[in-house]
């Protein structure tokens, strides 16, 4: 069996041919797509971080909104503040957020299931509420990050209608697949297997010589790199970050998209980050054909989020389950 | 000054009482955290808002939200959760589950309400007055409403204190939550007494949400502050424990009373996310948390 699974070079080489098809994909649809886009990429890299941190080390968190925001805040503060470059901001924004990641997740590896939940609740209300008190976070305006147009020697090559939204495609795409293919290397290499079974049985496996909470650590740490990486993606596309770009329902919606993709698979967080994009641009499409009422506009994407949340967890589980691969790491 | 702010802190950590004790009641008897006790409690409330727009009468409208918020209590859990609990019971969701299908639930709720009433604010008005009490020139920042909420909580927990304590119910529900088969061998009808607890709770929140709402505004998500202090206040408090779920109310009622008067308002749910890591760094099980034994 063992031959079947792919080598970290071979995924690299599938994840680069999907890479490329998507950018050329990219010169051919619109701009609101392209925008539509990115933003997948970006939830794809969000809910892989609880995917990681729920499906394979067992913790619940519902306050990755906050670490996305350290994340954002990070990165808009050192790029408008310190003007860095924006590739430097992505990543002095991610070094802020592992940061935060590990600290947290030492407070968090004491704490088990509705204690982490509540802990990780306050922190996704309370957090967002400082940037007020700094100035330098810019109170209630936010901070500035729009990063321009893409460098022209790109814009040579691929034309001038190479819009910011494309560039934006670009960026998040690649990233989103560097990270799909990182993370789905760490889950094959001890730490997964040593998180898996911290999981299943925290106590054989420290019989077997796994520090459990160590591993717990390191989960919540690498998790919240994801986070605050896409935080920062996230603060990229919207061209600013303001608190109220982190509200709790953002930690919500990422819960969501990783409940719809099934926690247990990395591969679901396309098909969650899909759902999260499509489920407010198809009931926008349904509140128009069933006439635009304003209360029907409001809620519509709520009640169609909720209706296929209770949906999918009652009678389909384990997610709306796509077998691209033949799966080698059920982590039930 | 110390004694107004004690005072005020005195009556939201009644109502945050009141929540934590709702979600407390749910997570003894079925170990699942209630994310749409916000969402069941505002709809009790806009049920006691359509009451109070009709007979113009608040004191008529109270018991009906109560009663409604009872029965949607009960039948969430006769439709819904008994469901979820036969239905996902492995894999890396079991666990999970729960906190998704109510969160879910939660929304189906509000986008409801907002399907029905609309997004807007409404008023859902008390007889009473929002105004401070007078002594002599100085006019405290509580009011007869405040009065009515700190009464009305320590009414209905003395009553749940009661029935606890001193009743076959409480019993049963006691026996329940504990050890929930040998009840059942001991002739208990877990699930029955399970559903009490759960309409129990919904009416606890329904209180919650009919008495502070008159005191600020009513909208599908006007409640959701309260639950996450009712929540912190349920962790605090250790999420077993119904003196806990009230120690906890108070401790962080007070608590960001205090902090909303000498540090400012925009830190206190910075400063309730901190409390909470003291505590349970200290504590992880809460104050009144037990420690329960290995469960691997």
């Amino acid at each position: 069996m063992r031959s079947r699974r792919l080598s970290a070079f071979h995924r690299a080489l599938l994840l680069s041919l999907l890479g490329a098809a998507l950018l050329i994909a990219s010169s051919f649809v619109g701009e609101l797509r392209a925008y539509e886009g990115a933003q997948v990429a970006v939830y794809v890299i969000a809910i892989s971080s609880i995917t990681l941190l729920t499906g394979y080390s067992g913790q619940i968190s519902l306050g990755h909104g906050a670490i996305m925001a350290i994340g954002g805040y990070g990165a808009a503060l050192s790029f408008s503040l310190w003007n860095f470059p924006f590739e430097f901001a992505l990543l002095f924004g991610l070094f802020i957020g592992t940061l935060s990641g590990f600290i947290l997740g030492i407070a968090a590896a004491r704490l088990s299931g509705p204690y982490l939940a509540g802990t990780t609740l306050a922190l996704a209300v309370g957090l967002p509420t400082i940037a007020d008190q700094f100035k330098v976070l810019g109170g209630e305006q936010g901070l500035n990050f729009d990063i321009g147009d893409a460098p022209s020697w790109l814009r040579k090559i691929e034309g001038e209608d190479f819009t910011q939204y494309k560039w934006f495609f670009w960026i998040a795409t690649i990233i989103a697949l560097m990270v799909i293919w990182a993370i789905t290397n760490l889950l094959h290499s001890n730490y997964g297997r040593n998180w898996r079974a911290a999981r299943n049985n925290p106590v054989a496996a420290s019989l077997a010589g796994i520090n459990v909470a160590r591993g717990k650590v390191f989960a919540f740490t690498v998790s919240s790199a994801l986070a605050s990486l896409a935080g920062a993606l996230f603060g990229l596309l919207l061209g600013l970050v303001t608190p109220t770009a982190f509200p709790l329902s953002l930690s919500f919606a990422i819960v969501t998209g990783a409940v719809l993709a099934g926690v247990g698979q990395l591969a679901g967080s396309i098909v969650g980050a899909v759902v999260l994009v499509a489920i407010p641009e198809l009931s926008s499409a349904l509140s128009t054909h069933l006439g635009d009422s304003q209360k029907l506009i409001a809620n519509l994407p709520g009640l169609v989020t909720s209706l296929l949340l209770i949906i999918v967890v009652l009678f389909m589980p384990n997610g709306l389950r796509v077998r691209i691969f033949k799966n080698k790491f059920k982590s039930t | 000054m110390f004694i107004d702010t004690l005072l005020i802190g005195l009556s939201s950590g009644a109502i945050y009482s009141l929540m934590s004790l709702a979600l407390v009641l749910v997570w003894r008897s079925t170990r699942v955290v209630n994310f749409a006790q916000s969402g069941q409690a505002v709809l009790s409330t806009y049920i006691g808002y359509e009451i109070a727009l009709r007979t113009h009468n608040y004191w008529i409208s109270l018991p009906v939200a109560i009663l409604t918020g009872a029965l949607i209590g009960s039948l969430v859990d006769l439709l819904f959760m008994r469901l979820l609990a036969r239905r996902v019971k492995t894999g890396p969701i079991a666990e999970l589950a729960p906190v998704i299908a109510t969160l879910g639930l939660l929304g189906l709720f509000q986008s409801l309400i907002g399907l029905f009433w609309g997004n807007a604010f409404l008023q859902y008005s008390s007889p009473l007055s929002g105004k401070g009490f007078t002594f002599g020139t100085h006019t405290v920042p509580f009011s007869p409403q405040n009065l009515f909420i700190v009464l009305a909580s320590a009414a209905v927990l003395t009553i749940f204190g009661l029935v606890f304590k001193f009743t076959n119910l409480g019993l049963a529900l006691r026996a329940a939550s504990f050890q929930p088969e040998i009840a059942q061998l001991a002739g208990i009808r877990v699930g029955r007494v399970r559903n009490i607890g759960w309409s129990f709770a919904g009416a606890a929140g329904a209180v919650a949400g009919a008495v502070i709402t008159p005191t600020s505004a009513l909208s599908p998500n006007s409640l959701d502050l309260l639950f996450v202090s009712g929540f912190i206040a349920a962790v605090i408090g250790g999420l077993d424990s119904l003196v806990g779920a009230v120690v906890g109310g108070l401790i962080l009622g007070i608590g960001f009373s205090f902090i909303l008067q000498y540090i400012g308002s925009s830190v206190t749910f910075l400063a309730g996310f901190i409390i909470l890591v003291v505590v349970l760094l200290v504590r992880p099980r809460g104050i009144f948390g037990k420690k329960v034994g290995r469960n691997a």
